[in-house]
């Protein structure tokens, strides 16, 4: 298919060169003075160290292990996050705990390591999408860099505490309640 | 002066001389380089961006990044001087001072100020006195020798890129000089000489008797070959980063590097020194018929800058043009327009206007 292409005419002072060249200069002009007379807070540009950019909500950033109000993880070790995660990088082993296992007989499930490899993650959210009790999220923070790659394995209590500061919480490093060896018992 | 003269044991004349070549080298170099930091900041805030602003002194004093001269200076001079395999060596040593001194000698004639008379000596502010026989034509011939730096740095680094932007920028120089020089001979038609000493005094101290009214188009036509002259944008056929790598000095680094790219803002200064002297009444002050000499040197330099500053304004308005459609431009429409200008000046001048 052919397509007609109309070709501009210019008139007489297009055509000197001049006077297009004065209004180009004009715009550039109105740009210099807009942009020097622009505080530094409203350009376009974000200085990064000194001033940071606003995440907008459902930004995928680095994650949190949520928590309860006494501090116990919400996690239930369900292991649908590692499953989901297409870069394979979250690995987690389970422990036992309860306060109740003797008087109801039946135990709860936690994670007694929880780990991301940061330098792996691709930041897709599928654990978020994947877990069944809203346990883990992925949050606005961006700045996640280090010296060495053994820093970037987010363990547990890291997890835990990303955004403890950001939320005005304690920081935490052990669970409330003790686990509980496996029981072995003699029914 | 006759103080400082004693002191050194000797003649005013003399000791004149040497603060005169300290001043006005010292201040071309140092507004070069502060041209350098204006052309990035002044880029940026055309494109709506920001530019180099957080080099600090010691970490601390920021002076809105006025220190990435410095930082750039040091950078440059500590950086591994390399010399590619199979450069012409001496050339490829030589080409940046080819370059820089040619920008830097133009300089020599302009007067920067009105001369002044003290103790029974008559002070001129410019390097060479007026009547010293070579008047505008010294800086045009230094300005011809300017090719040489380019040509021979892009020769010398034995790179074809380097070559290409080299043959393309030492063309344009070349074509754009005969319709420069055309507009210059019908202002010194008009002086009736050629130093600038004359031209300035010819042009007065009435903004409107200025050459570039009577002289619209010789002003455009000349204004557009120093652009051509320098190298700069939209003429700037020494480079090229989509086409040719980076153009004649592709092969270049270090403190050779920044010495090409700190002549080329030399180039700009005696450039628009040039244009201010021809066109805009040198040093004279708009309405003061006997402006005092520190007026008169602020009246120059404020107009220079305001000339350098066009220069960086025009870079960033337009694009390159085309090899073809340059060549084009120069001699079809410049030479013409130049020959035209000329004629028509002689034309009223033989009619007693
Ligand atoms: S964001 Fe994606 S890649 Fe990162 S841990 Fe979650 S599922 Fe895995
Ligand atoms: S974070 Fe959610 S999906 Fe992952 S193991 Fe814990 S409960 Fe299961």
């Amino acid at each position: 298919m052919g397509v007609v292409v109309k070709k501009v005419e210019l008139g007489w002072l297009d055509r000197t060169y001049v006077w297009p060249v004065l209004k180009g200069m004009g715009i550039t002009f109105n740009h210099f003075i807009k942009q020097l007379f622009t505080p530094t807070s409203k350009r376009y540009t974000i200085q990064y160290p000194d001033m940071k950019k606003e995440m907008p909500t459902g930004y995928r950033g680095l994650h949190e292990l949520k928590r309860f109000e006494d501090g116990a993880i919400k996690c239930v070790a369900c292991f649908m996050c590692a499953e989901a995660c297409p870069a394979r990088c979250i690995s987690i082993e389970a422990e036992e705990f309860s306060d109740l296992n003797f008087t109801q007989g039946f135990e709860e499930k936690r994670p007694k390591v929880f780990k991301i490899d940061m330098l792996r993650c691709i930041y897709c959210g599928m654990c978020e999408e994947a877990c069944p009790k809203d346990a883990i999220w992925l949050r606005n923070d961006y700045e996640v860099a280090a010296y060495d790659r053994l820093s970037m394995q987010f363990g547990k209590w890291d997890l835990m505490n990303t955004y403890a500061e950001a939320d005005g919480k304690a920081r935490i490093s052990e669970d409330p309640t003790p686990s509980v060896p496996r029981r072995v018992l003699a029914m | 002066m006759d103080t400082l003269a004693s002191l050194l044991h000797t003649s005013p004349a003399l000791a004149w001389m040497v603060v005169k070549v300290v001043i006005v080298f010292s201040a071309v170099m140092l507004l070069a380089s502060v041209w350098t930091w204006v052309e990035r900041r002044g880029s940026a805030m055309i494109q709506d961006r920001i530019g180099p602003n957080r080099a600090a002194l010691f970490g601390r004093i920021r002076i809105i990044g006025l220190a990435q001269l410095l930082a750039d200076g040091i950078k440059f001079f500590f950086k591994e001087d390399l010399e590619p395999h199979d450069v012409n060596k001496r050339l490829f040593w030589l080409a940046p001072f080819l370059a820089f001194v040619p920008a830097m000698l133009g300089f020599a004639v302009i007067p920067f100020g009105r001369d002044f008379v003290s103790g029974g000596h008559v002070y001129h502010l410019s390097v060479l006195d007026p009547g010293n026989g070579m008047g505008m034509l010294y800086p045009m011939a230094i300005g011809g020798l300017a090719v040489y730096g380019v040509l021979v740095a892009a020769w010398s680094s034995n790179n074809k890129w380097a070559i290409l932007g080299g043959m393309r920028a030492s063309a344009a120089m070349v074509s754009y000089e005969i319709g420069m020089s055309l507009a210059v001979v019908s202002i010194f038609m008009t002086t009736g000489g050629y130093d600038p000493a004359q031209i300035i005094a010819a042009q007065g101290s009435q903004p409107w008797h200025w050459n570039v009214v009577p002289q619209f188009l010789g002003f455009i036509v000349f204004f557009t070959c120093v652009f051509a002259e320098t190298n700069r944008l939209p003429f700037d056929f020494a480079e090229g980063e989509s086409e040719i790598v980076a153009g004649f000095n592709t092969e270049y680094g270090s403190m050779k590097f920044s010495l090409l790219a700190l002549a080329e803002y030399a180039h700009m200064m005696t450039a628009s020194a040039l244009v201010v002297t021809l066109f805009f009444g040198g040093w004279q002050v708009p309405f003061v018929a006997h402006p005092g000499v520190m007026l008169s040197v602020l009246s120059f330099l404020v107009k220079l800058l305001f000339f350098a500053w066009v220069f960086v304004w025009i870079r960033w308005t337009l694009p390159r043009f085309r090899y073809d459609q340059m060549m084009h431009l120069g001699w079809k429409a410049m030479l013409p327009l130049s020959m035209v200008n000329l004629v028509v000046h002689a034309w009223l001048m033989s009619h007693g206007r």
